[in-house]
């Protein structure tokens, strides 16, 4: 409508309630907008961004004839979209508008209302004089490839990927390890309805390797990430299993037949609490049923002088491939979706719990696989001298809510460790000890559960363990001595010294080990704590700042199984609504060249990360392909004879922020 | 204390500051989010990259009266955009020799990588500037360019008789 | 968790009243109350309020009571608490001392051992109340030649600052005489203050009133200022925590090491000397001061194990979750006290694990542990079974030429 002409400049404060009139003074920064050259309507609201608030700045720029919007209120990265589309609903071009950010950089950190509402002035000055020099500009449309790329085959993977192709979406699913499943797999019952996790977590698995949309890539990594929402090309390592997954049927006699009669190496699954063959499943219900060689054992990969019982076997089939290679696949999908899981705290690193040290100290999550019927001692509690312990210690928060190690609550801990207080009670009678800080069973039925546990006659001390040390020495015979739980009972007021046959360190959830590499192969970003970064804790807790990347599960931060499966679906929600939009509108602050005042000096040509830049060779100007260019503006700033420019941040529009900013009125 | 400096009881040091849109920004974000407090001497203005940010900018801010420049971007390897900080940092060395020439402590154009999740980091950065501006004082570069703009008036002044004469014999 | 510079600063001139304007002061209220400090106290099964408890009552205004018991007495400045605490609160290094020198000033009758070493410290500046004219005695036994610096005030490299144990206690003087071999090999240019040395303040305020330490503090400092050196170096722990954390607050700004590093350091000019082998089976004893305080872990055994033949063992307790002696914040004058309330030595306590690993050799790098636990190692019958060795004793030992 009215963007040329007489400049018209409509401003806008948010009282946003108290949180920004609490400490800016807003009339006097309404007041002091009026009075700058060019406003000629200067307004105060409760909420901008409600309805009536945006039909407040529809209204006016059709009935003032407004040309130009500028908003004082929060950050941009939160509502300069809302505002863009209510100044497009009064008719204007929607990037006519600029925002001035007095909440998160105003109201929100200081405590000088005199001084912070002096900020605001300021900053709505410098808007006020660069919104004079934006003009109308239209977004670009790109189209977005229909499939999807979840990394990580655990059970938050595995529900993204089964929504998604539910949705008739191509799913191409990718885990590390040579089954999916993930933690979830390793786990004997869930808490807090007991059901076991292997019931309701193998339907899942074996719909994922029957489904015909999605393609199952295990033992295998993503390794290089290319191109951006809409387009991403993702290169895939696909390591060599030695099998042939097209023509296995996952009859595993090639595993019986191996020359190692027993197992040799320490099983990963097991977490090394049993012995695997150089071939070998990870466990039962592995998905694929597909063995895998560990070539680091097998006598053929060392040595290539084996008797190769298992190719023999496998005759009929032929499914043994000793020559594979890793393989690189490069495939084109529109969104990620990212639920690589998490990591547990290692305990070694609390010196003073004698893990490793001391036989009988076990992680928690030695101790599923210890309770788990398809475990190393087929669900049988037992000290590794044989022994059923009569007296079990659990210690809550290793590693957790920890100054000196990750300080988050790692929140599946407290249920996690009644569930084994409850489980390891039901196989052994031991007497159980868990030892806590603050017992936290926030969530649907986790309460009751608690409830139910502690009836059972659980021990329940309020008190973090200080001490673990031996009661008595080992015997002679291999017998395994108690060891002494030291920690003081914080409601009595006495330490207790417990002796127990058994302790189980409830390790606490922290992000995967390589969680750096991924974030940076993604370009996404991680919290304080490592975990990846949600582009806002409450409105887009599955969205990341890199658009077309999602999250879900542990990766983001601790959670259990039903948030995790819950972030799943909605991580896939957000993938479909950008595959099913068809196309992504891209912001239109694309650099531009001005081909009268280029030297054809080329200069900005290596600077384009994206190869935006290319250079005419029959006018020798650089041009930019404006799909291309991301908006970084690295090669505006870097062009020596000024002659690139980028939309929305024009060097006049910057300048006269700057001006705004310095220049008293 | 800079010998420019007339710092009277009530000044307080200005800094522009140029923060990256995913980053640097999003910590300053963050940092009000979760309510810390820092001192009130910044002004934002966002950049879509610190790969963006002209040196002419930061001049600018300083000929027209900041007391600092506050720049902040992502952590090296983390640009957004690939490495725009890096690009950045080239210009920021030239940059600092330039202000040394022009008689700028050096201290005044502060560097900060800033990621998303370090709120903290943002005001423990701006609090640090500004005592470290409240011990240089003010710049004062406007009035600075001014005494020098009064000077070489008087200089021209001085040497126009003769140039005057000079043209006279030539012409 | 270690000291820095800027909890440093804080520490000093925090009173309770002002204990929340410093930030290291306000991490106290971010106590979840989960008792670590109190389950990991050696003396926290003694304690009607361990420092879990000081925090609830500070918190309730109730810390009247707190004083008025005797719970602080217990404290032995191990710096165990505050290293396991999963809030990082500076329990050992501000919290307790306003404690205890609240209890110990309410004390209905001072301790007569601790009265009396604080007097000593006063009257001798040693608070085994020995003459400060025969402070360098031992020197005249030394195999070695010793510079003393009131005789002879030429600059020097390394300021040694020997402490009272070693220069009065007969097994503390051994040491001495053997770290002075040991600085001989290392080519050290060394010299001692000699009987113008007074005790550095131990513990400072977790031991006694902070007048007296100020007073010391006072005192070493002006007689530091005398001379030019390049650095401290300090033989007891708790004159090298004193000089590492207290004196600094005073100005002092030299730098300090502690014998144990400022050896280990050279450790290859003497590894040359190291040729006798020991065929010992040696279990350390980590100094609370040097291990949890100062993270000096590995240097200790690093200087055992140069020593050829020598085996290590480790206790049950060690490194950063070592026990302690019992004799640090005046814990040395206070065994009495703790008897007549039926609490066990912790040397005893600390002597039966050294006995556990079945070693022979108990090595220490702390003064006070030698009597601590020479004694103790006589409590438990071991006499014969079990030697307390200094790590400088060891070293010259196997220098094999003595």
């Amino acid at each position: 409508m009215n963007s040329n002409g007489a400049i018209r400049i409509g401003f806008y404060i948010c009282h946003c309630g108290t949180n920004i009139a609490g400490v800016i003074d807003v009339d006097a920064v309404a007041a002091y907008a009026a009075s700058l050259p060019g406003v000629v309507l200067s307004r105060d609201y409760k909420y901008m961004c409600s309805d009536p608030g945006q039909d407040l700045i529809a209204q006016d720029i059709r009935e003032q004839g407004l040309n130009r919007i500028v908003v004082a209120s929060c950050s941009p990265l939160l509502h300069e979209r809302t505002f863009r589309g209510a100044v497009e609903r009064g008719g204007l071009n929607p990037f006519l508008v600029h925002m001035v950010n007095i909440r998160e950089h105003g109201s929100w950190v200081h405590e000088d209302g005199g001084l912070a509402t002096t900020k605001a002035m300021d900053l709505v000055r410098a808007a006020v004089r660069r919104v004079v020099h934006h003009i109308p500009l239209e977004r670009s449309r790109v189209p977005v490839h229909p499939d999807v790329l979840v990394v990580g085959g655990g059970i938050a993977g595995i529900h993204a990927a089964l929504t998604l192709a539910a949705a008739g979406k191509k799913v191409t699913l990718v885990e590390r390890e040579p089954s999916i499943g993930g933690h979830m797999a390793q786990f004997d019952k869930t808490f807090p309805t007991l059901d076991c996790a292997a019931c309701i977590l193998t339907p899942k698995m074996t719909a994922v390797k029957a489904h015909p949309n999605i393609t199952l890539w295990t033992y295998s990594e993503v390794t290089a990430v290319k191109g951006s929402v809409g387009n991403f090309t993702v290169t895939v390592k696909r390591k060599p299993r030695y099998i042939r997954e097209d023509l296995c049927v996952g009859c595993l006699e090639c595993i019986d037949a191996c020359i190692y009669k027993d197992g040799k190496f320490a099983d990963e699954f097991n977490l090394g609490l049993s012995k695997r063959k150089p071939i070998y499943v990870p466990f039962p219900q592995a998905v694929p049923a597909v063995p895998v060689v560990d070539p680091e054992h097998c006598v053929h990969l060392k040595t290539g002088k084996c008797k190769d019982l298992c190719v023999q076997i496998c005759a009929e089939r032929n499914a043994f491939d000793f020559d594979q290679q890793p393989e690189f696949i490069d495939i084109t999908v529109g969104a990620v979706i990212l639920a690589t899981g998490f990591t547990t705290f290692d305990a070694k690193r609390i010196p003073y719990y004698g893990y490793g040290v001391y036989p009988n100290v076990y992680t928690a999550l030695e101790a599923e696989r210890l309770v788990n019927a398809s475990g190393p001692t087929g669900g049988e509690i037992v000290l590794p001298d044989g022994r059923a312990p009569a007296s079990v210690a659990i210690v809550h928060c290793v590693g957790s809510r920890d100054a000196d190690y990750n300080r988050w609550c790692s929140r599946v801990c407290c249920m996690y460790s009644l569930k084994l207080a409850h489980l390891i009670q039901e196989h052994t009678k031991a007497e159980i000890y868990n030892f806590y800080i603050d017992m936290r069973s926030a969530g649907k039925s986790m309460e009751e559960f608690y409830n139910r546990v502690s009836e059972e006659g659980v021990h329940l001390i309020r008190g973090r363990v200080a001490d673990i040390y031996p009661e008595t020495a080992n015997g002679k015979d291999g017998h395994i001595g108690r060891v002494i739980v030291q920690a003081e009972d914080t409601l009595i007021g006495r330490i207790r010294k417990i002796p127990v046959d058994m302790v189980i360190l409830s390790v606490g959830l922290q992000p995967q080990d390589d969680a750096e590499d991924v974030r940076r192969m993604f370009n996404i970003s991680c919290s304080a704590g490592g975990f990846f970064l949600e582009r806002h804790p409450k409105l887009a807790p599955v969205n990341t700042f890199t658009d077309g990347i999602y999250l879900a599960g542990a990766c983001q931060g601790p959670k259990d199984i039903p948030d995790a499966v819950a972030q799943a679906g909605a991580a896939a929600a957000e993938a479909l609504a950008l595959i099913d939009a068809g196309f992504v509108e891209l912001e239109p602050n694309t650099a531009y060249v001005m081909e009268e005042e280029c030297s054809g000096c080329k200069s900005c040509i290596p600077l384009c990360p994206y190869s935006a830049i290319s250079f005419a060779e029959d006018v020798l100007k650089a041009t930019i392909n404006a799909v291309l260019c991301k908006g970084c503006g690295t090669c505006v700033a870097s062009c020596p004879s000024a002659s690139i420019r980028q939309h929305l941040f024009e060097d006049a529009q910057i300048f006269s922020e700057i001006e705004g900013l310095l220049t008293h009125a | 204390m800079d010998p420019h400096a007339q710092a009277s009881a009530d000044w307080r040091p200005r800094i522009v500051a140029f923060f990256c849109n995913w980053c640097t920004y999003t910590a300053a974000d963050l940092a009000g989010v979760s309510r810390l407090k820092y001192a009130p001497n910044t002004r934002v203005i966002r950049v879509m990259c610190s790969g963006r940010i002209d040196p002419q900018f930061v001049l600018d801010a300083f000929t027209r009266g900041a007391d600092g420049v506050l720049i902040g971007g992502c952590h090296p390897g983390d640009c957004h955009y690939s490495e725009g900080n890096m690009k950045l940092l080239r210009r920021v060395h030239l940059l600092r020799r330039l202000l040394g020439d022009m008689g700028i402590d050096e201290q005044r154009l502060r560097l900060e990588w800033i990621s998303a999740a370090e709120g903290e980091k943002v005001k423990t950065v701006v609090n640090d500037m500004v005592a470290t501006l409240q011990k240089l004082g003010p710049l004062a570069f406007p009035e600075r360019a001014a005494a020098w703009d009064l000077e070489m008036d008087e200089f021209e002044r001085a040497l126009a008789p003769a140039a005057a004469l000079e043209e006279v014999t030539h012409g | 968790m270690l000291a820095t510079e800027e909890a440093v600063e804080q520490m000093w001139g925090v009173t309770l009243d002002r204990l929340y304007d410093s930030e290291e002061g306000r991490r106290i209220l971010s106590c979840i109350q989960c008792g670590t400090c109190a389950g990991t106290c050696p003396h926290g099964e003694h304690m009607q309020y361990p420092p879990r408890r000081i925090i609830t009552m500070l918190k309730a205004g109730l810390i009247e009571e707190v004083f008025a018991s005797d719970s602080l007495v217990m404290c032995v400045n191990c710096y165990a608490c505050q290293s396991k605490c999963p809030r990082n609160i500076r329990l050992t290094e501000i919290l307790l001392p306003l404690v205890k020198e609240q209890t110990i000033v309410r004390l209905p009758q001072m301790p007569p051992e601790l009265q009396k070493a604080v007097e000593n410290s006063y009257r001798y500046g040693n608070s085994q109340g020995e003459s400060a004219r025969k402070r360098a005695l031992w020197t005249k036994t030394a195999t070695v030649p010793i510079r003393i610096l009131a005789d002879d005030p030429r600059p020097v490299d390394a300021l040694w600052f020997v402490e009272s144990d070693l220069a009065f206690h007969p097994r503390g003087q051994d040491v001495a005489r053997a770290t002075a071999r040991v600085f001989d090999a290392l080519g050290a240019d060394f010299a001692i203050l000699g009987n113008e040395e007074r005790t550095a303040g131990d513990c400072g305020r977790l031991s006694w009133e902070p007048g007296l330490s100020e007073a010391l503090i006072d005192y070493t400092m002006s007689i530091l200022k005398k001379y030019e050196f390049r650095r401290i170096v300090v033989s007891d722990p708790h004159a090298f925590d004193a000089f590492k954390y207290r004196y600094p607050m005073f100005g002092f700004d030299e730098t300090v090491e502690s014998t144990v590093s400022y050896v280990h350091r050279d450790l290859e000019k003497i590894r040359p000397r190291l040729k006798k082998r020991l065929e010992y089976t040696v279990t350390y004893h980590d100094s609370c001061c040097l291990g949890r305080h100062n993270k000096l872990f590995e240097e200790p055994r690093e200087l055992l194990l140069a020593i050829p033949g020598i085996r290590l063992v480790e206790m049950v307790h060690t490194r950063e979750n070592g026990l302690c002696c019992g004799g640090g914040g005046g814990g040395m004058w206070l065994d009495t006290y703790y008897k007549a309330r039926g609490i066990e030595r912790l040397s005893d306590r600390r002597v039966r694990e050294a006995l556990d690993t079945g070693a022979d050799v108990l090595a220490i790098a702390c003064p006070y542990e030698i009597s601590r636990f020479e004694d103790a190692v006589k409590v438990a019958g071991a006499e014969g079974r079990l030697r307390v060795r200094d790590i400088m004793e060891l070293l010259v030992e196997s220098f094999g030429d003595a």
